[in-house]
C-alpha cells in the first residue's frame, strides 16, 4: 500500500476528483470566468441537453462520422494486415512505415491535410487538374467536408487495426492452414472457416478502441474545418468545447461531458458482453 | 515470518482508516474548490487601478503581454524592447502570442483560474464587457484622468478601445469608466489591382460589384473579389457585418436589447442577399474559408482583382519575397491600390483593433509598470514612433502626422476611414454572438443554409442568448 500510495493520489486528483467536480457542477449553473457561488438546478443541464435539437444535430454528425471512419478503417485495415501476412519478406520494414501515420500528432495531420485539401492551393486539387479532373471544394462543402474528416482520420488510424489485426494474424496455428491445405481448402474456404473466426474477436476489440476515439473526435476538426461549413463538421466533442470556453458555461458543458462519458461507458459496456458471449460461442 | 506480519498490519480496520483518509482529503479538496469559487464570486466587478501610477521597482521586471500571432505583435516586442528600455532599461517586454482561433479562450481560461502569465491583456474592442463584467481587468478611469490627454483622441477610438459599457457609433460617454487604452487601430482597407481596374478606386458597393464582375470576366484565372469567409474567429461575421453597415441594416438596438426584427429587417436582408448572391460567386472556388492569410496569398499571387482586409495585416503586401506581382516594393506598388470601402446607402466601415488592458491578478509590481507603459506608449512623440515601426496609432496628432502618413500606402486610408467606424456588440455574451453569426454566415457562403434562413437564425439564436441571462440550466447551447 505504501508503494501504491502516490500513484494512487496521483490518479485521485488528477483523475477521481476533476470526474467528481464536474459530476458535482454539472448540477449547478456554475461558469469559470464569471465565478460565483454554483447555485443547484438539478437535472437543468441535462434535460435542456437532451432536447436540444443543436445537441441532436451534432450526435447525428458524430454517429455518421464514428461509423464511416470505423468501418472504412477496419476494412482497409484488415486487408492490409492480410496482405502483410502473406508475406514472407519486408514485413517488418512495411509494418513500420504503414505505422507512420499513427505516431504524428493529429494536429500536425490535420494542417498539412488541410494545405493538401485547399481547393486553390492544395496538391490534391492539383494532381485532379492534371488528369483533366475539376476542382473540388473539400473543406466548404457540406457532404466533402465531413468526407474529407473521415478520410483524413482513416488514413491517420488504419495503422492502428492493422497493427491489432496482423497480431490476431500472425497468432493463427499454422497447422490449421496445413490441415486446411491437406484438404484441399480453397482460399476463400480458409479465409472463411479459419482466419476470419480466430482474428474476428481480437478485430472488434481493435473496434471498439477506435470507435471511442472517433467519438471524441476534436482536433482534426479543430484544425480541418473549425466544424463548418456552418456547424455541418462540428461534432459532440467540439460542441462541448465550444459551451465550455466561448460562452464558459461550465455546469452545462460538465452535464454534457458526463453524458458523452455515459454513452461511452454503456455502448462499451453492451460491446464487451457481446464480445464475452462470442468468446463463450 | 515478517510476511503474515506486515498483511496482518494491513487487516481490515487499517484499510478502512486509510480509505477514511482518502475520503476526507477527496472531500477537504472538494469543499476547498468549492470555496474558491464562492469567494470569487463576490467580485463581480473589475477592480481599480491607482489614479497615480505606484513607485516602480528597481528589480528587474518582465511585462509580459498577451496577443495573438501577427505582424504588429512582433512588431510591438521590438518596439517596445527598443524604445521602452530607454526609459526602464531593467524591464523587457514580452508579447506572448497564440493562434488568432485560440486569442480569446487563452485569455479567459486564465481569467477564469484568476491567475494570468501576462500582465497586459491585448483585447478585442468586443472582449471588454465580459472582461469587466468577470472583474478580469482593472478600472483605469481615475488613471486615465490624472495621466492621459483624453482630448488628443477621437473620442470613438478611446471609447471603443476602453469604455464599458459600450458607446453608441461615433462617440464616447465622459461619464462611462475606461478600461483600456488604445495599442494599435485599424479597419478595412480596399486592395485592388490597378493594372486591371485602373488607378481609380470603386466608388459605391454596387459599383465595385460590377468592376469586379468585368475584371474575372477579363482575366481568367483572376476572380472578381477576395474577402473573409472563414466560420473561426470573426471572419465571416465582420464580413456580413460590413455589407450590412454599408446597405444600412443595424444589428442591434442596444438600448431595447433587441436583435431579432433588427438585423433580419430589409436592410439586412438586403446585405446578405448582396454578400451571399452578388459577392460569393465572384470569389475563388474553395474560398469559403479564408481569412486574413488566404485574402493575403490570393492578392501576393495576383489571383483576385479586389480584396478586403484589415490594414493591419497589409504589410506583407508589400514584400516583393512574398509576391508575384513585383521584384521590388515599388513595382507591387505600381499594381496595388489600396483605397477606403466604397459607399452605398451609408459610408460605415468595421471597427478593428485592439487595446491594452491590466490584469487584475498580475502582481502588483507589474500593474505599476504597465500602467506606467501604458502612460509611457499613449505620449505624442511615442505614438508617432510606433507609427514609424509598423504600428497603427490612435491619437489625431499621430494619425496626421507624416510619420504615419508615409509608413505605409494604406495608412491614409486608416486616418480617412476613423470617422466612419462602427463595432460590434460589446457585451458578456460577445464570443456567443460572434460564433452564431460567423457559423450562420459561414453557412450561406457555402451553400449549407438558405441566405434568408441564415440571417433569421442569426437573429432568433442572438435574441436568444442575449434573453437567456437569467435562464436555470443549458445555458451555451
Amino acid at each position: 500500500m505504501a508503494f501504491t500510495s502516490p500513484a494512487l493520489l496521483l490518479l485521485l486528483a488528477m483523475s477521481v476528483f476533476p470526474l467528481l467536480w464536474a459530476l458535482y457542477l454539472s448540477f449547478t449553473d456554475y461558469s469559470a470566468t464569471r465565478g460565483g457561488p454554483a447555485d443547484f438546478i438539478g437535472f437543468g443541464n441535462y434535460t435542456a441537453i437532451l432536447t436540444s435539437a443543436q445537441v441532436h444535430q451534432r450526435a447525428l454528425t458524430t454517429l455518421i462520422y464514428v461509423v464511416g471512419a470505423v468501418a472504412l478503417q477496419t476494412v482497409l485495415g484488415f486487408g492490409i494486415a492480410y496482405l502483410i501476412s502473406r508475406r514472407t519478406h519486408g514485413r517488418g520494414l512495411l509494418t513500420t512505415l504503414f505505422l507512420v501515420p499513427m505516431m504524428l500528432s493529429p494536429v500536425v495531420v490535420g494542417l498539412f491535410w488541410r494545405f493538401m485539401l485547399d481547393a486553390q492551393f492544395g496538391v490534391v486539387n492539383s494532381m485532379l487538374g492534371s488528369r483533366g479532373l475539376g476542382q473540388v471544394e473539400w473543406l466548404t462543402r457540406q457532404r466533402t467536408a465531413l468526407l474529407s474528416l473521415v478520410v483524413v482520420d482513416t488514413w491517420q488510424w488504419t495503422p492502428f487495426i492493422m497493427l491489432i489485426a496482423l497480431a490476431g494474424l500472425t497468432a493463427v496455428p499454422k497447422y490449421l492452414y496445413e490441415a486446411a491445405s491437406i484438404d484441399r481448402a480453397s482460399e476463400w474456404f480458409r479465409f472463411r472457416t479459419i482466419t476470419l473466426p480466430l482474428v474476428w474477436p481480437l478485430l472488434l476489440i481493435a473496434v471498439m478502441f477506435r470507435a471511442i476515439e472517433a467519438f471524441r473526435l476534436f482536433d482534426l476538426v479543430y484544425i480541418l474545418t473549425n466544424g463548418g461549413p456552418g456547424v455541418s463538421t462540428e461534432t459532440l466533442s467540439f460542441h462541448v468545447y465550444k459551451v465550455a470556453f466561448l460562452g464558459f458555461n461550465t455546469g452545462t458543458a460538465s452535464a454534457y461531458g458526463i453524458l458523452m462519458v455515459l454513452v461511452v461507458i454503456v455502448l462499451t459496456q453492451l460491446y464487451l458482453r457481446y464480445l464475452n458471449k462470442l468468446k463463450e460461442g | 515470518m515478517r510476511y503474515p506480519k506486515r498483511r496482518g498490519r494491513s487487516s481490515v480496520p487499517g484499510r478502512k482508516v486509510r480509505l477514511a483518509t482518502a475520503a476526507m482529503l477527496l472531500v477537504a479538496t472538494t469543499v476547498a474548490a468549492c470555496g474558491d469559487g464562492k469567494d470569487d464570486g463576490t467580485k463581480a466587478s473589475a477592480p481599480k487601478a491607482p489614479a497615480t501610477i505606484p513607485e516602480l521597482t528597481k528589480d528587474p521586471l518582465t511585462l509580459s503581454f498577451i496577443w495573438f500571432d501577427w505582424p504588429p505583435a512582433h512588431a510591438l516586442e521590438a518596439f517596445a524592447n527598443a524604445e521602452y528600455k530607454k526609459e526602464r532599461p531593467s524591464t523587457t517586454i514580452k508579447v506572448n502570442t497564440v493562434p488568432n482561433a485560440n486569442w480569446h479562450d487563452a485569455m479567459f481560461t486564465q481569467f477564469a483560474a484568476r491567475k494570468t502569465d501576462f500582465d497586459i491583456a491585448i483585447l478585442d474592442s468586443q472582449h471588454i464587457g465580459e472582461a469587466v463584467t468577470n472583474g478580469n481587468i482593472l478600472d483605469i478611469t481615475d488613471f486615465v484622468k490624472n495621466n492621459i490627454d483624453v482630448t488628443a483622441y477621437n473620442p470613438y477610438l478611446l471609447a471603443a478601445y476602453g469604455q464599458f459599457p459600450q458607446a453608441e457609433t461615433g462617440k464616447r460617454d465622459e461619464n462611462a469608466s475606461l478600461y483600456g487604452l488604445p495599442l494599435l487601430g485599424d479597419t478595412w482597407t480596399m486592395i485592388y489591382r490597378k493594372d486591371l481596374i485602373g488607378d481609380k478606386a470603386p466608388q459605391t458597393w454596387d459599383e465595385m460589384i460590377s468592376v469586379a464582375q468585368k475584371c474575372q470576366a477579363e482575366h481568367p484565372g483572376v476572380s472578381g473579389l477576395a474577402f473573409h469567409q472563414a466560420n473561426g474567429s470573426d471572419a465571416a461575421a465582420v464580413t456580413y457585418n460590413t455589407v450590412n453597415g454599408v446597405y444600412g441594416g443595424n444589428l442591434w438596438d442596444s438600448k431595447a436589447r433587441k436583435i431579432e426584427g433588427v438585423l433580419n429587417d430589409a436592410a439586412g436582408q438586403e446585405a446578405m442577399d448582396v454578400l451571399v448572391n452578388k459577392m460569393k460567386p465572384l470569389t475563388a472556388k474553395g474560398s469559403g474559408n479564408w481569412f486574413i492569410d488566404e485574402v493575403n496569398a490570393a492578392v501576393a499571387q495576383g489571383k483576385a482583382c479586389i480584396a478586403f482586409n484589415w490594414i493591419a495585416a497589409s504589410g506583407g503586401l508589400l514584400d516583393p519575397k512574398q509576391s508575384t506581382l513585383g521584384t521590388t516594393r515599388k513595382q507591387i506598388l505600381d499594381k496595388l491600390g489600396f483605397a477606403t470601402l466604397p459607399r452605398q446607402k451609408t459610408d460605415l466601415v468595421p471597427l478593428g483593433g485592439m487595446g491594452m488592458h491590466v490584469s487584475a491578478y498580475s502582481a502588483a509590481a507589474n500593474q505599476a509598470e504597465a500602467l506606467n507603459f501604458m502612460k509611457w506608449f499613449e505620449r505624442a512623440d511615442i505614438q508617432k514612433k510606433w507609427a514609424a515601426a509598423g504600428g497603427v496609432p490612435s491619437r489625431t496628432d499621430a494619425l496626421q502626422s507624416p510619420e504615419f502618413l508615409t509608413a505605409g500606402p494604406f495608412n491614409q486610408v486608416y486616418t480617412d476611414s476613423v470617422p466612419r467606424m462602427r463595432d460590434m456588440w460589446n457585451v458578456p455574451e460577445y464570443a456567443r454572438l460572434v460564433d452564431i453569426e460567423n457559423t450562420n454566415v459561414n453557412a450561406a457562403l457555402n451553400g449549407a443554409k438558405k441566405p434568408k434562413d441564415a440571417l433569421d437564425d442569426i437573429a432568433k439564436e442572438q435574441q436568444g442568448v442575449i434573453d437567456s441571462s437569467g435562464r436555470k440550466g443549458g445555458g451555451g447551447l
